[in-house]
């Protein structure tokens, strides 16, 4: 069961990779598309137990990173740093539903400009980047939006209620 | 005082992995796109391109209904900026022709042999980059079509990018909007070279090297650099500048290739040695000034500085590399 449900995961990660190379090429409003991946490391670390958020986020990133053309291990970086943040203020969001979306936004917005400073410092001129606002900015707000159906969906698939006292156990 | 021990768990695991990231983005940078990194790269996108052409074939619809939204509004528009085009373009063809002749009658006149058209290979995208900091594509062909490194992209208007990886099957173009992209261009109405840098989905920087010069809007940019065969059309100048006394001239640029919207793309078989500049660079000394972004590349940047502004007039190519506007 524990197994198969990492799989899964693994899957879905790989799914969520797939669709933003293929799908959001084309679907790019204001010329922007969503940060899938980062969405779904935040999904998946709102209820897995810690050590497991990490290690998601580190292969997200990593598949992220085989396939970018940034440093190999930079995206790993971003998103192990995400499913920490995410890990470590959760409970937070237990106790206030409505703080949720602005909670993707900004931990999505972080993420984005914690890469883009660490981009430039390993080389790749993102900072320099003109539109630099703008790729932070409208990702986060498409993944606000689109955390309507996908934290419901990551939340099905893990068989857990939305209402927990503790982290969902593989 | 700290001890190990304050340390949970859970910030423990988050150290430990952030230091192998770190790892991992030093030996990459160490590699140089060579080594574990590269190779690993490499089978990803091989064992992971049959995914996105599944992916793609399935979402087909989706994308196509979404894109036919936005084109309905624009279509109008874009109908009668079109006719326009066409008006124009037929005055030009015009105008062309009758200079074609004259070109030909001088090149037999004085004896100067006839660019050479390159082959190319015709490759549909199939997937973009990860996020909106990549600004690379991957095509549906690699090496076993004859896909080389370093090997020049063109659509049907100018210079999309360059091929930085290739796998038997696929390969990963780099855009021009690329910030660590830097060519040489030519102003094409006036002769004055310089460089162009990408500026990611903003308009591209134009820096010319004579402290004398200017452009105009709409001026042609095409390419002078060893990389690319000569005369590709790159970007067209956006704001009229004139250098200032002791200062370089700094312009925008837009790209004339529509890099955000590409679909099929064209790959020159073209490598250095077709432009004549690895004769140049063993005399130590290149004719013109080298157009280097006086930044400096930083420490495991994938690109280098363009290697001359200059282009034997043997192995310039106008009819294939699509250098017309």
């Amino acid at each position: 069961m524990k197994a198969r449900r990492i799989a899964l995961a693994v899957m879905i990660v790989v799914a969520a990779v797939a669709l933003q190379t293929t799908l959001f090429a084309s679907i790019r409003p204001f010329g922007a598309a969503p940060a899938l991946v980062l969405l779904i490391v935040i999904a998946y670390a709102r209820h897995l137990p810690p050590d497991y958020a990490l290690g998601i986020g580190f292969v997200a990133g990593f598949i992220q990173d085989l396939l970018a053309d940034s440093p190999l291990g930079l995206w790993a970086l971003v998103s192990t740093t995400t499913a920490f943040f995410v890990v470590r203020f959760r409970d937070r969001l237990e106790d206030d539903f409505s703080l949720l979306g602005p909670f993707v936004f900004g931990v999505t917005a972080g993420a984005l400009a914690l890469f883009s400073v660490l981009g430039t410092i390993f080389g790749q001129k993102t900072l320099a980047d003109a539109g630099i606002v703008k790729k932070i900015l409208l990702p986060s707000a498409y993944n606000l939006l689109l955390a309507a159906l996908i934290l419901p969906f990551i939340t099905w698939t893990l068989g857990v209620a939305r209402r927990r006292t503790a982290a969902f156990r593989l | 005082m700290w001890r190990p021990s304050n340390l949970d768990r859970t910030t423990g695991i988050f150290i430990g992995l952030i230091v192998l990231c770190l790892a991992l983005v030093t030996i990459d940078l160490r590699g140089s796109g060579e080594g574990l990194g590269s190779t690993l790269r490499d089978g990803t996108q091989a064992a992971f391109a049959p995914v996105q052409r599944a992916v793609a074939t399935v979402t087909r619809p989706v994308a196509d209904f979404f894109e036919n939204i936005s084109d309905m509004f624009s279509l109008r528009q874009e109908n009668l900026q079109l006719r326009e085009r066409v008006t124009e373009l037929e005055r030009e063809l015009q105008e062309t022709e009758s200079l074609q002749v004259r070109v030909s009658e001088l090149e037999a006149l004085l004896g100067i042999e006839l660019p050479r058209d390159f082959d190319s290979v015709a490759a549909q995208v199939l997937a973009v980059g990860v996020s909106e900091f990549d600004h690379v594509r991957v095509i549906d062909r690699g090496s076993d079509d004859g896909i080389g490194l370093d090997m020049p992209v063109v659509d049907e208007a100018g210079l999309v990018g360059r091929v930085v990886a290739v796998t038997g099957s696929v390969a990963r173009i780099r855009l021009i909007t690329d910030p660590t992209m830097t060519i040489g261009v030519r102003v094409e109405r006036t002769g004055e070279t310089g460089y162009l840098r990408g500026r990611g989905s903003g308009p591209m920087r134009l820096t010319l090297l004579n402290r004398d010069a200017a452009v105009v809007e709409g001026d042609l940019l095409v390419t002078a650099d060893g990389r690319f065969p000569a005369g590709i059309a790159v970007a067209r100048v956006t704001k009229a500048a004139r250098s200032e006394v002791g200062y370089s001239l700094e312009t925008d640029a837009e790209p004339v290739a529509g890099v955000t919207r590409i679909d099929f793309v064209k790959v020159l078989i073209f490598t250095r040695d077709q432009a004549g500049v690895d004769d140049l660079e063993d005399l130590e000394r290149l004719p013109t000034q080298v157009p280097t972004d006086p930044t400096g590349p930083a420490e495991g940047e994938g690109e280098e500085p363009p290697p001359t502004t200059t282009t034997t007039s043997s192995t310039t190519t106008t009819t294939t590399a699509g250098s017309t506007p």
